[in-house]
């Protein structure tokens, strides 16, 4: 808010809370209501089999917003993909240097990161998590990793032999999974695994699958992000 | 539970403010981390746990980062000087020296990246003339480059050296300004015995003063005057933040601790 | 609930992101302020609906009290990572931009490519 010209930025500051007043006061929030909407929990949690209403919801009954949502992150790292791409290695620029505590401590963070980040992918329809948070948990614990060893090494070792491979395989199998209900004769988008208990860790069909394959193609995607960040910058 | 909740969100707002009033993209950044923090705890107390997981992990963690992976060093501060020994000299592939130590510094304040041309002492003036470069260095005296340039206050008080000899002169003062870049001339003058009527400035006269000065007579002419870098005119945001960077320096004692690596 | 909610909060917050996206010149905090418009708007639909008193929709095996209306959860959960996505691909053409013209001014940037078209 420098150096710009005093009435536009004072016009501009009036116009701004005109609109925000006018949209505080036109709307009229009185509070959550009360009842609830034609959805029951209750038969929510019983259809679909899973004890976490918010994965029952974006995992079975909005399954299509869900793939699609996919596909468009994958478009975005994809296209982060393309434009980092052709530009080579910079010259190195000094980074941290290698500093023991920084080892040590991510020695000690990176055992519970990873847990905590199959837990909630594991977890989701069950406790808290799903799918998008537990693959970018898992990928914060490989950032963190890449920050200590160094962004090279761990490109090295899990970027170009591992990952890259099985990005694409992962947006399929997803896919796949959607149609695959096709070949026990129902309709595609619905449960091919069998609903169990509401509750433990064998339920709910195929929400687990789809957290799975969600996780892993969130947790490349996001590597994906960070590597090429990391390799256009030169180093950390 | 509802008053820690309001207690957050009335934050919220002052947090978002601070964060885009501030001058320096870094402090913004980081400003905007806390704000997802305080918005996923705001999360938690409104019973949307999957939600405040996202948002602290996403906001706080890799946007933070991302963030400041993208703003690497994002402008170049553009140097021209001539070589002088001990204050801007090559060093193998790189630069080095005094004013070099300091520009680093400089531009490492700025967030900028530094670029050093060496280039001839009259092309010094005429690019900083011309503001194809941000500042002109290479041991350049105060009150001698001429107008259309603007010069910091003086960094390092100097000496000015007259090294005379009676006969022909074959190397002679090129203008009635002070201190030149014509260094190698003047050394080639000297290591031939010719004769010579030059000023120099302190470090250009402990270069020749190396050289066997038997035959020429050096009178240190009167007057203080100080070494200064100088900059387009127009310039004044930049004369004011080099000229604080460098009384900055001067106070913390690094001036002297890098004038006794240079130049002793 | 009463005045301060979270639907007021988000509308002011929308405000002060428009105000930083129109005023600030440079091109990172421009970017910033973008996502606290999306962080704003997120929050609105979270606490559109949102009961002091409710419990997290969560089938604790219990009963059910009241529970917190689920469906805006599912819609911004992944809307929220898909933000970091579209983030990061901004900053892309951002650092494009930046090693182009050497400056994230977005004025200057404007001069400079004006001056180019015009040549």
């Amino acid at each position: 808010m420098r150096r710009f010209s005093m009435p536009f930025a004072v016009w501009a500051t009036l116009f701004v809370t005109l609109f925000c007043g006018l949209v505080l006061f036109a709307f009229d929030y009185e509070g959550p209501r009360v009842d609830s909407l034609g959805l029951s929990s209750e038969s929510l949690a019983y259809d679909t089999g899973a004890a976490n209403l918010v994965s029952a919801i974006y995992l079975n009954i909005r399954l299509y917003d869900t793939l699609l949502e996919v596909l468009v992150f994958s478009v975005a790292v994809l296209g982060v993909h393309f434009y980092l791409g052709p530009r080579g290695v910079e010259e190195q620029v000094e980074g941290i240097p290698e500093s023991h505590v920084i080892r040590t401590s991510a020695g000690l963070l990176l055992p519970v990161i990873v847990v905590l980040g199959i837990h909630l992918v594991l977890f989701g329809h069950v406790s808290p998590g799903g799918g998008f948070s537990g693959g970018v948990v898992a990928a914060s614990g490989l950032l963190l990793c890449a920050v200590a060893l160094g962004a090279e090494a761990v490109g090295r070792r899990f970027h170009e032999t591992f990952l890259e491979r099985i990005e694409w395989g992962i947006l399929l199998s997803i896919l796949c999974l959607a149609c695959a209900p096709l070949a026990l004769g129902r309709l595609p988008l619905t449960d091919v695994l069998p609903q169990g208990q509401v509750g433990s860790l064998v339920s709910s069909g195929s929400i687990v699958l789809y957290n799975v394959l969600i996780g892993l193609k969130v947790f490349i995607g996001t590597w994906v992000i960070i590597h090429f960040f990391m390799r256009h910058r030169g180093e950390i | 539970m509802t008053i820690a909740r309001g207690a957050l969100l009335v934050l919220l707002p002052v947090i978002a403010i601070l964060a885009l009033t501030r001058r320096r993209r870094l402090a913004a950044i980081i400003a905007m981390g806390l704000f997802s923090l305080i918005l996923a705890g705001v999360y938690l107390l409104a019973h949307a746990p999957d939600v405040a997981i996202t948002e602290a992990s996403i906001g706080a963690a890799l946007v933070t980062f991302v963030y400041v992976l993208a703003i690497r060093r994002t402008g170049r501060l553009v140097v021209v000087g001539t070589e002088v020994p001990g204050l801007l000299q090559r060093e193998g592939a790189r630069v080095g020296g005094l004013e070099h130590e300091i520009l680093a510094g400089f531009a490492r304040h700025l967030g900028l990246d530094l670029v050093v041309r060496l280039v001839s002492r009259e092309d010094v003036v005429a690019a900083v003339a011309q503001g194809e470069a941000d500042i002109g260095g290479g041991g350049l005296v105060a009150g001698g480059c001429g107008e259309g340039v603007l010069e910091t206050r003086g960094y390092l008080p100097t000496a000015v050296f007259r090294v005379s000899r009676a006969g022909q002169r074959d190397v002679e003062q090129r203008s009635d300004e002070l201190a030149r870049g014509y260094l190698n001339d003047v050394t080639d003058a000297v290591r031939g015995g010719k004769g010579l009527d030059v000023s120099l400035d302190l470090a250009r006269f402990v270069c020749v003063s190396r050289l066997d000065l038997s035959g020429y007579v050096v009178n240190r002419l009167p007057g203080e005057c100080d070494y200064t870098f100088i900059l387009p005119s127009g310039r004044e945001e930049m004369q004011r933040r080099l000229t604080r960077y460098l009384e900055g320096l001067r106070e913390s004692g690094e001036l002297d601790r890098a004038v006794g690596r240079h130049l002793t | 609930m009463g005045v301060l909610n979270g639907v007021t909060v988000a509308i002011i917050l929308f405000g002060i992101g428009l105000l930083g996206l129109i005023l600030r010149r440079d091109l990172v905090i421009k970017l910033l302020a973008l996502g606290l418009i999306n962080s704003s708007t997120i929050l609105c639909l979270v606490s559109l609906n949102a009961r002091p008193d409710g419990a997290p929709p969560l089938l604790q095996g219990n009963g059910l009290g009241a529970m917190v209306d689920p469906l805006p959860h599912a819609l911004v959960l992944s809307a929220i990572v898909i933000n970091f996505a579209i983030l990061a691909l901004a900053l892309v053409f951002v650092m494009l931009l930046v090693e182009r013209y050497h400056t994230t001014d977005s004025r200057r940037i404007e001069e400079e490519v004006a001056r180019e078209e015009g040549e």
